[in-house]
């Protein structure tokens, strides 16, 4: 196999004419009546934000590059590009994935960043194209640095990242509701990634994963889609305007804004780099926990005292 | 393809997309039919809100809801979804039964509510 030839080509360039036709599918399977739901200023934006997306990575994507080469030209191993290097690049990099996305939501200065995939109120294929323009800023690629130092080849890197990407396109749909057991098991589906878009209690900062779902079974972050919680898409403050602009970078004006008004170090560096929400009160763990609380069934009176004989 | 002509293509493609999204229908107005659904809508965005009164702008395009601890939030509609905002110092304007809300946030639309007179009059006050 000519793996050089297979990773000089750019898997997410060659899938966008897939991304297309798959969008028109489903929007005629949606006006059929399969479940779903577009709008279509809605569907602008996100189109506008993947288009805004391809430039920014176009523009910015040097820099990194430049970081990546350095470090794998100081490697600790020679590894080959081979099958065997390419499937334990795919796993390492899934990995590495969960642990970007996870600080994504966790960290506000990445949620800055990251926040606008999650803008929008609709989940359909058109939303995962919904991408951000400052994904550099957001400094989560300093996660998948570590790949380079261990010798995995850029290209490889590069290649794998791209796969992972295009995996997450499908499963941006309520088309689809579950996959066979076995593979919901293993995978990340549609049915689980709807669980990570919702913002009812139960679902937030759920489901981080890219393509096997195992992650978040073993690092305590998984919930099940349930029938009878349908996920409510969107943010805790979803926006009130449709503007592209506004929509890559109102996290960031939140964040100037409540590091201007700051009136201690503390509580500046909170505003920046603590749990989104946190200056409000309203993390995700603050709005799980009260919602736990709300919904507990209220404590069974003590038992009357018996008197001893 | 240069890089301009595939940027021209890759906007062309956008533009066939959201045309036929609006062909095929995808363009609903939402309305807020009663108290009820102004009040359900506060209470998933803005958990712990226990709505105590409400007043739904008389064709649908808006409603206040107070709670029963003071706080007061806004429901409107954007695109085919609502968007809910607790008020805090927000701008407000009264014509007659006409109340103009808009809260203290950048690129949030000011949103009028046909409230009648008096209701007007007594949120006015409220916010």
């Amino acid at each position: 196999m000519n793996w050089e030839a297979i990773l000089r080509t750019d898997p997410v360039a060659i899938a966008i004419p897939v991304f297309v036709i798959s969008i028109i599918i489903e929007l005629v399977a949606v006006r059929m009546g399969w479940r779903g739901d577009y709008d279509w200023r809605d569907t602008g934006t996100s189109l506008a934000m993947g288009l805004g997306n391809t430039i920014s990575g176009a523009l910015l994507a040097g820099s990194v590059t430049g970081i990546a080469l350095w470090l794998w030209q100081h490697r600790l191993f020679d590894i080959p590009v081979t099958w065997w290097s390419f499937a334990l690049c795919f796993v390492v990099d899934d990995l590495a994935y969960y642990w970007i996305h996870r600080a994504g939501h966790r960290i506000r200065w990445a949620w800055a960043a990251h926040v606008i995939h999650h803008s929008s109120q609709h989940y359909n294929l058109s939303t995962a194209l919904r991408q951000t323009w400052t994904g550099l800023f957001g400094l989560t690629f300093i996660i998948k640095l570590p790949l380079f130092f261990i010798g995995f080849p850029l290209e490889l890197v590069a290649f794998c990242g791209g796969l992972n990407l295009i995996y997450q396109f499908w499963i941006h749909t309520e088309v689809i509701g579950k996959m066979p057991r076995w593979f919901e098991a293993v995978m990340n589906t549609p049915s689980h990634h709807r669980v990570h878009h919702g913002t009812n209690p139960r679902y937030l900062d759920r489901n981080y994963a890219g393509v096997f779902i195992v992650w978040d079974k073993m690092f305590g972050t998984f919930e099940a889609e349930r029938a009878d919680e349908p996920p409510r898409y969107g943010i805790i403050r979803n926006l009130g305007t449709f503007n592209p602009f506004w929509v890559a970078c109102h996290e960031w004006v939140g964040i100037v804004r409540d590091v201007a008004r700051a009136r201690s170090l503390k509580t500046a560096f909170v505003a920046a780099f603590g749990p989104p929400g946190a200056l409000s009160g309203e993390t995700a763990d603050a709005l799980r926990a009260q919602w736990q609380a709300e919904s507990a069934p209220p404590a069974s009176p003590p038992p009357a005292a018996v008197p001893a004989e | 393809m240069d890089r301009m002509g595939l940027l021209a293509f890759s906007v062309l493609g956008v533009v066939a997309l959201v045309v036929l999204a609006r062909l095929l229908g995808f363009a609903r107005r939402p309305q807020i039919e009663d108290a009820a659904l102004a009040a359900r809508l506060v209470a998933e965005a803005l958990p712990g809100f226990r709505a105590a009164e409400t007043a739904v702008s008389r064709d649908g395009s808006g409603a206040l809801v107070a709670a029963r601890d003071g706080r007061v939030a806004l429901v409107r509609p954007l695109g085919d979804r609502f968007v809910v905002r607790p008020l805090q110092a927000p701008i407000v304007a009264r014509a007659g039964g006409l109340l103009r809300v808009r809260p203290d946030e950048a690129m949030f639309p000011e949103t009028s509510l046909d409230l009648g007179e008096a209701a007007a009059l007594s949120w006015a006050n409220r916010l």
